[in-house]
């Protein structure tokens, strides 16, 4: 997708731009906009968290995911500028919910190649999902940085958070780890279940 | 000087107890018109609290793994809100489960008797007998979504107060360490399998 990579280096280019128009304090909106859509919708930010407990349950090896996961976001919401709103993207978001929690849930040892693949996938479909949110006003290069910031702080803080428990000795914090990724799956399952019975029904 | 600080503080707590409740309406309303986002939530975690025999069955679950102990303590809190929520999808779905008020009813009296008894059956046998009731919990609540709440926070209400309720039976199950506590606990089955009856002529009596 050479498409995709130069949007992301055009992004992360004028990203400088977004930076210094904050520090003039004029038209930085559009970055708040684009990271409050992410952080304001619980379909994002359940399978966020869920994806950076299942990196910090993978140790050091599992920090350059978040990064990949980033930019793939990025990517995802760059897409959603030339290509009308897919439906049933917002299903996928969900499955990533259940599918990232789910693992949390099992604490398998996973190979790195499944870790990226699985946040660069589900980073497109969530990115793509918020850069669905622009409108014609919107200022892209600025909504995106805010999207994809926003991923990576929510998931960054759920790693730095679990790494922080798991280095704890008492076993029952290390069940409390693996509750909360199955909390997240069960939440996942019934409002996949939910917004299934929806369109079944019409 | 010592009582006056007692009350005051006693005064203040009482304060500081009330102001949320005094808030409490005003807050639910200001968030309804905004998508039903608190509503979906409150009614999510109202929904497992306010069914006092899914209370009951549910904290017993709790109670009877930290009987068991290892592994079923921490299979039981892992496996349980997934299972729950497949139960809930059959629910959502309309797939239809009969009796499922008088199974919910039967957990409890088998729950308690396990509780009372002190059975400590294999594991699959534990699982099996949790996981029917897991089913049943989730189509329960599944069944009755309401329309115009948020779903997710609907959701995520559900699985809080249901894992809530259950570390709530873990941490009374906790009194097993104890001689005395495990008595108590083995007579806290009892009064749940009583319960359990209670519900279920409740429920033979209606139909």
């Amino acid at each position: 997708m050479p498409a995709a990579r130069a949007g992301v280096a055009v992004c992360l280019l004028l990203a400088a731009g977004g930076a210094y128009a904050h520090s003039a304090a004029r038209g930085a909106g559009d970055f708040y906009a684009g990271a409050l859509h992410a952080l304001t919708a619980l379909e994002h930010v359940l399978p966020f968290v869920a994806l950076g407990i299942l990196a910090g349950q993978q140790g050091r090896k599992g920090q350059p995911v978040l990064l990949a996961f980033c930019l793939a976001l990025a990517a995802g919401a760059t897409v959603a500028i030339w290509t009308p709103p897919l439906p049933y993207v917002g299903l996928l978001n969900i499955f990533s919910g259940i599918l990232f929690g789910a693992l949390v849930a099992a604490a398998w040892s996973l190979p790195m190649v499944f870790c990226f693949g699985i946040a660069a996938l589900f980073g497109l479909t969530h990115g793509f999902a918020n850069g669905a949110g622009m409108i014609a006003q919107t200022r892209p290069y600025l909504f995106i940085p805010g999207v994809a910031l926003a991923g990576l702080a929510v998931t960054a803080y759920a790693l730095i958070l679990t790494d922080y428990l798991l280095r704890r000795k008492a076993g029952w914090i290390h069940i409390a780890v693996r509750v909360a990724g199955s909390w997240i799956a069960a939440i996942g399952i019934l409002v996949l279940a939910t917004s299934g019975a929806a369109i079944l029904r019409g | 000087m010592m009582t006056r600080l007692a009350t005051s503080l006693d005064r203040s707590s009482w304060i500081m107890f009330a102001l949320p409740w005094l808030f409490w309406p005003a807050m639910a309303m200001a968030h309804v018109g905004q998508g039903n986002v608190a509503g979906g939530f409150l009614a999510g975690v109202a929904h497992p609290v306010l069914g006092p025999d899914h209370v009951v069955a549910m904290v017993a679950v709790g109670i009877w793994g930290a009987q068991l102990g290892a592994p079923a303590i921490w299979v039981l809190p892992v496996t349980f809100p997934i299972v729950m929520a497949f139960g809930g999808v059959l629910g959502g779905l309309g797939v239809p489960i009969p009796g499922i008020e008088i199974g919910i009813a039967v957990s409890a009296i088998v729950l308690g008797g396990m509780i009372a008894f002190a059975r400590r059956p294999p594991l699959w046998v534990a699982a099996v007998v949790v996981g029917v009731f897991a089913i049943f919990h989730g189509h329960a609540h599944g069944a009755e979504l309401p329309e115009s709440a948020n779903a997710i926070s609907y959701s995520v209400g559900f699985v809080a107060a249901t894992g809530s309720l259950h570390a709530l039976g873990i941490l009374i199950g906790a009194a097993n360490r104890w001689s005395a506590g495990a008595k108590v606990l083995r007579a806290g089955g009892g009064v749940i399998a009583a319960c359990g009856i209670y519900f279920l002529t409740g429920h033979l009596v209606a139909v």
